[in-house]
């Protein structure tokens, strides 16, 4: 199908590009594959039609925004590549696999499509924390109770087994450090972040109307997610006035900062210390928020954990390839996985531990850790379990 | 209401009855492709007072001023109305055609229906509409419009410079060979400003110490300069011809010192007087710290231009004790950078990494030097032949804006160590080579960035002390970026050099010379004329309140007479109509902004 | 205070489309020499279009608008009445927008207690600098006014 070039290089302000080609130059994906920015403006620059069919390395972008950033004439290249994806998507020529992340979503509110009654399942062993919670908040609208901090826990958190454990871990901090947050129970639903940067706009909007409304009907001062990738897009997009969005790790470095909460001295009782840890920057938390300082804010709070920095880092931290819905898509070039040569990095620093505070990265980097044989070296972790481990002794009665 | 009636009769004492000429301006098609002119002029020779209304292609052309003077002499005007261009740009022009034919020049209004309507509204019918109310608003005053006397001031002769770099010290000589006396104010120990600190420059390659000392020397040397070093203006007063100024120490904190007995400073403090100030204070070098993707913080191997420049003096480019065996260099650091707030093009840094990169292969023969660019400018005589001449003796240039730097750990020279930032070793930029429309990693064991020219941070010290505008990327503003390129919004105040935007050297001293000869022509001529729309007092009307004293900044009212009245010197009086809006009793009149002219142009466009 | 704005919004859209003319505000802007007339020049050589609903008086400084020079066009049915001078510290005159800041505070005051909308009356800085500023501003108070509706006092004096 030729697409009419015009009207969207006017909409996204392509016309602003000089072609210098720093956003091809930093994306990461492009030096795997034939996924090429700059030329891609560059056609719709100069050509009256495209044919967005054979371009089948829209599907490489992980939306890692590193091309919105650097770009030194504000265009916004990686929204150009949303934008072919929902011609894409329009006309229902998509990957497989996306499709039915998209129906699980559409149908129960997951990309992997699981039951929605199955969403609090993570909370398993803590169902007195969860009752407490949910009474807090799922009855949000009929403006039963109050609720001043929501809890978001986020599709992966809720059924993926290797991260369940993060959101639990986030749970107990939280009542540790005295707060009593609700979440929105069974009723919450994928944030769709990933499905805006797929390119379908339609079921996103759905989605924004649905969580806006429930989260807007709870009332709560703040939100605070596990994924990077649900931060970003309710600070963003979703336009929810009066409501302070957070990450996990900016709620918790604010408390430990205002001595909320504190880390028991280490012992030899407890395992955890000792630890050389190096620490992955999200793209979605970093990048795209500028959130850097907050999670080794935290990490150098642990006592006896000592933080090895890798050398790309902050700004040019190297996208891990999960996101922006990658998770879904494999992409044109399964050979070289980013993922691998970030642990690689990772192993260089001589760190035991890879420091994460995203769900996605945390997948990606664990398998990559695997594949590469690095297991013996590097284990992967969130930031939340590190933090965990380190008030464990606490919990003691 | 009462006093508003009281005003009013003041006012309505006129002596003449009005007659007015409108003259209604197309401006090519600047204004008449929006604003029917002809039907605006029609509609304003039906307005009280006005004798001719007439519209022409371009009034400020020399058989528009023959139309005015015709009419004035065939119709006996007494008042003339232009409605064009803003005042700002003509009114000059036009009090000068009515003086010449012995209208009082005060009598003079002007409707402004280009900057402030053709250019700025489409729709035609509402355009003219508005344009119709402006004038009938500009007729409307001049209807009331009194003869004002022109009073010339005597002025002070002498310059203040501010900024002893290659700017401020060529103004201060041409000012200094006229024989008047030019005061250099300079804040640092030393005279030279930022060439100090290169080697060569420029389509020349002529070393500094060839070029510098000796303009240093004749500045300091000449008998008419008066050099302050690490001073800095703390205050100024006063207006073109007859400026008051302070000078004070200048402290390491940048930090004006001298009054504060806290500080110390052995730099003199003095109060000047001159008739025109010159600014020069130059720019600064952008921080790589804002592009952290580009690891200026993190490597040593990474450096600026500037800090190339030192080495260059050195004569030492060695990299931890070696010799590098590639050389990159990223043009456009910090600039045409929308994310940094630079959206400019620095104009030198092209030049300058030609330079650069040249001295690099004279002194490195066997080094690979590569330039990342995203466009090469070089524009200016001499420039491209330099570019040439750069790319003839092997530097390679490759097109692509460097996204990121980064270093392996696992390349060699880099220690296994925990902490990345210690050691040097290759760095590897990553870019995409735009021509070829590849993705490329480059190795390199020296980075030069070509960071950009920004303003002075404390701009705006300077900013608010002489009350000068700044443009949007935050360099000085001038008054027409055409016509007036070296004079400011502020009369009697010049820019000369960096401080306006980025320029090299001889831009910077063309600059210069041209603002000297601007600032002269006041001091050379003897005299400037002073603002004829002072305020006044009704000294029957007065109270004595003394109001009017607090009020004026500028020390104008005094009440010494035996009646204890007030009376404004015209000669100090600005004309702010401060003290007219303050006067309880109404006593105060703002020549040629009366409270009854501005209340008829209410009245005109509020119908 | 967003929520009035998204329900006013549709209304004036719909005023939009429907074949009645719709309000046009009247307002009057004093304009100092040196800052904000230089900056509505600007917005014209910069050719940035705004509402033809403004007309300019051109006065030496802010600090000299007289309250007579507000009131006047408010009780003859102007809609509005614009001041604009230097931003804090840059005034030619160097305190004469502080004054017209004060003044215009007791002036609002005067309005309310005298029943005139004294939100019909703004204050703004704009440097000569700030062309976009200018017509920013401008279609704001165009758009503020027309959803406020026509000043009262149109209507009464017409009475
Ligand atoms: C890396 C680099 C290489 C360059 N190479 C070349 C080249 O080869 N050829 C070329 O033509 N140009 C070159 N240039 C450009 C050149 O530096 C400028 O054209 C020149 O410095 C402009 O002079 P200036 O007097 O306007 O400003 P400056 O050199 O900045 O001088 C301004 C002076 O004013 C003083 N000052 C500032 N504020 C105050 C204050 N408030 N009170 C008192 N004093 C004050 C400063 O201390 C300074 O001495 C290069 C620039 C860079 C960055
Ligand atoms: S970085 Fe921006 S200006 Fe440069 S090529 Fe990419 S989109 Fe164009
Ligand atoms: S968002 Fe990331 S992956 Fe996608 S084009 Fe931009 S830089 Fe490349
Ligand atoms: S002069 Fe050259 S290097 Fe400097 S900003 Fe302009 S284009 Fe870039
Ligand atoms: S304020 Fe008015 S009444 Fe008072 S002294 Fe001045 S002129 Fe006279
Ligand atoms: S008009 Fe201004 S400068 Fe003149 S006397 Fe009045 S307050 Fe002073
Ligand atoms: S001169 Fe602009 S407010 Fe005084």
């Amino acid at each position: 199908m030729a697409l009419k070039t015009q009207k969207l290089t006017e909409q996204l302000e392509l016309f602003g590009c000089i072609q210098c080609g720093k956003c091809t130059g930093g994306c990461p994906v492009a030096r795997k594959t034939t996924l090429n920015m700059r030329t891609l403006i560059y056609h719709m620059l100069v050509d009256a039609d495209m044919d967005v069919d054979a371009h089948q390395e829209l599907w490489d972008c992980t939306a890692c925004f590193t091309c919105v950033e650097r770009c030194p004439k504000d265009v916004e290249p990686a929204e150009l590549i949303i934008s072919l994806r929902g011609e894409l998507v329009e006309s229902g020529r998509v990957p497989e696999t996306l499709g039915t992340a998209l129906m699980g979503i559409f149908r129960q509110g997951n990309p992997s499509g699981m039951a929605r009654q199955d969403r609090e399942l993570w909370a398993e062993g803590m169902e007195e924390s969860l009752e407490r919670a949910k009474g807090l908040a799922s009855h949000a609208g009929s403006a039963q109770e109050e609720c001043e901090l929501l809890y978001f826990v986020g599709c992966i958190p809720s059924y993926d087994q290797r991260i369940q454990p993060v959101a639990r871990a986030l749970l107990r901090t939280f009542e540790r450090a005295g707060l009593d947050p609700g979440t929105l129970g069974t009723r919450e639903s994928c944030c769709g972040n990933e499905v805006r940067r797929m390119g379908e706009a339609g079921l996103f909007g759905m989605l924004v109307e649905e969580n806006g409304e429930l989260l807007r009907g709870v009332g709560a001062r703040q939100l605070v997610t596990t994924s990077p990738h649900c931060f970003n897009t309710f600070r963003k997009e979703y336009g929810l006035d009066g409501m302070e969005v957070l990450h996990y790790t900016q709620l918790l470095a604010r408390l430990i900062e205002q001595g909320e909460l504190t880390f028991p001295e280490p012992s030899e009782a407890r395992p955890g210390e000792h630890r050389t840890v190096t620490y992955h920057d999200p793209c979605f938390l970093g990048k795209q928020n500028q959130i850097y300082d907050e999670p080794r804010a935290i990490l150098e709070a642990i006592p006896g954990l000592k933080l090895v920095e890798m050398d790309r880092r902050r700004e040019r931290s190297l996208c891990c390839e999960g996101g922006g819905g990658r998770m879904w898509v494999e992409g044109t070039n399964l050979q070289e996985r980013l993922a691998f040569q970030r642990v690689q990095e990772a192993a260089e620093t001589g760190a035991d531990t890879l420091a994460v505070a995203c769900p996605f990265c945390l997948l990606t980097l664990e398998d990559a850790v695997k594949v590469q044989g690095l297991d013996e070296e590097l284990c992967v972790m969130d930031i939340m379990e590190l933090v965990d481990i380190a008030l464990e002794e606490d919990l003691d009665p | 209401m009462q006093r508003l009636s009281l005003t009013l009769m003041g006012d309505t004492m006129m002596e003449q009855k009005p007659r007015i000429g409108v003259y209604v301006c197309h401006c090519g098609v600047n204004i008449a492709a929006v604003v029917d002119v002809e039907r605006v002029a029609r509609a304003a020779a039906e307005l009280p007072g006005v004798v001719v209304a007439r519209d022409n292609t371009y009034m400020c052309s020399d058989p528009g001023q023959a139309l005015i003077k015709q009419d004035i002499r065939e119709h006996g005007l007494n008042r003339v109305v232009v409605a064009s261009c803003s005042p700002r740009m003509h009114e000059r022009t036009f009090r000068a055609v009515a003086q010449q034919e012995g209208v009082n020049p005060y009598q003079v209004e002007m409707a402004n229906i280009r900057e402030q309507c053709s250019w700025v509204h489409r729709d035609k019918g509402r355009a003219t509409e508005k344009a119709g109310l402006l004038i009938s608003s500009a007729v409307a005053k001049a209807t009331r419009l009194e003869p004002l006397e022109q009073r010339e001031v005597d002025v002070t002769p002498g310059v203040v410079i501010i900024g002893g770099g290659v700017a401020g010290m060529t103004v201060a000589l041409d000012v200094a060979n006229t024989g008047l006396p030019a005061y250099l104010v300079e804040r640092q120990k030393s005279l030279g400003g930022r060439v100090a600190e290169l080697n060569r420059t420029f389509p020349s390659l002529q070393p500094v110490s060839e070029l510098l000392p000796p303009l240093i020397a004749r500045v300091q040397d000449h008998p008419n300069v008066t050099v302050f070093l690490r001073s800095c203006v703390s205050q100024v007063e006063g207006y073109i011809g007859n400026f008051e100024v302070e000078i004070s120490g200048y402290g390491e904190t940048g930090t004006p010192v001298g009054g504060d007995p806290g500080s110390k400073s052995d730099a003199p403090r003095a109060g000047l007087s001159v008739g025109a100030i010159i600014v020069a204070t130059g720019y600064d070098v952008f921080d790589p710290d804002r592009t952290p993707e580009l690891g200026y913080r993190d490597y040593p191997n990474v450096i600026t231009s500037l800090e190339m420049e030192e080495r260059l003096i050195r004569g030492d480019l060695t990299v931890d004790g070696r010799s590098p065996e590639r050389v990159a260099f990223v043009k456009c650091v910090g600039s045409r950078d929308a994310r940094v707030g630079n959206s400019h093009c620095s104009r030198v840094c092209c030049m300058y990494t030609a330079k650069q990169s040249r001295l690099v292969r004279e002194m490195l023969p066997e080094a690979d030097v590569t330039v990342f660019y995203i466009d090469v400018r070089a524009f200016g005589k001499g420039g491209e032949e330099f570019y040439d001449e750069a790319r003839s003796q092997g530097v390679r240039y490759r097109r692509g804006n460097v996204s990121e730097i980064y270093r392996k750990r696992s390349a060699p020279g880099v220690d296994g160590g925990l902490a990345p930032h210690a050691g040097a070793g290759p760095v590897v930029l990553v870019a995409e080579d735009t021509l070829l429309g590849q993705p490329i990693e480059f190795e390199a064991d020296l980075v030069v960035l070509a960071v950009g020219m920004e303003p002075r941070k404390d701009a705006g010290v300077i900013q608010q002390l002489l009350k000068l505008p700044r443009s949007a990327d935050g360099f000085f503003l001038e008054a027409h970026p055409k016509l007036r390129p070296v004079d400011t919004a502020m009369d009697g105040i010049f820019l000369a050099g960096c401080c306006q935007g980025p320029k090299d050297i001889a831009d910077t001293v063309t600059q210069a010379k041209a603002a000297a000869s601007s600032a002269l022509i006041p001091l050379i001529r003897g005299s400037v004329p002073v603002e004829s729309a002072s305020a006044v007092v009704n000294e029957e009307l007065c109270a004595g309140c003394a109001m009017c004293v607090d009020v004026c900044p500028y020390d104008a009212p005094t009440i010494a007479n035996l009646w204890r009245t007030s009376r404004i010197n015209p000669v100090l009086c600005k004309g702010c109509g401060a003290c007219a809006v303050t006067c309880p009793s109404s006593a105060i009149r703002l020549q040629h902004f009366t409270a009854a002219q501005v209340l008829a142009q209410v009245d005109a466009l509020v119908q | 205070m967003s929520d009035q704005a998204c329900e006013a919004k549709p209304a004036a859209q719909l005023a939009a489309a429907s074949p009645e003319p719709r309000f046009e505000p009247k307002i009057v802007a004093f304009l100092c020499n040196w800052c904000t007339y230089t900056g509505a020049d600007l917005a014209g050589t910069s050719r940035i279009q705004y509402p033809p609903n403004v007309r300019i008086i051109r006065l030496m400084c802010s600090g000299s608008v007289d309250p007579t020079y507000v009131l006047k066009p408010l009780l003859d049915g102007a809609d509005g009445v614009l001041i604009g001078g230097c931003h804090p510290g840059d005034c030619h005159y160097q305190s004469g927008n502080y004054k017209a800041r004060r003044r215009t505070i007791a002036l609002k005051e005067i309005l309310r207690s005298a029943g005139i909308d004294e939100t019909r009356v703004w204050l703004r800085w704009i440097s000569a600098s700030e062309g976009q500023r200018f017509a920013d501003t401008v279609t704001e108070m165009t758009e503020f006014l027309r959803e406020k509706g026509p000043n009262p006092m149109r209507t009464e004096w017409a009475v």
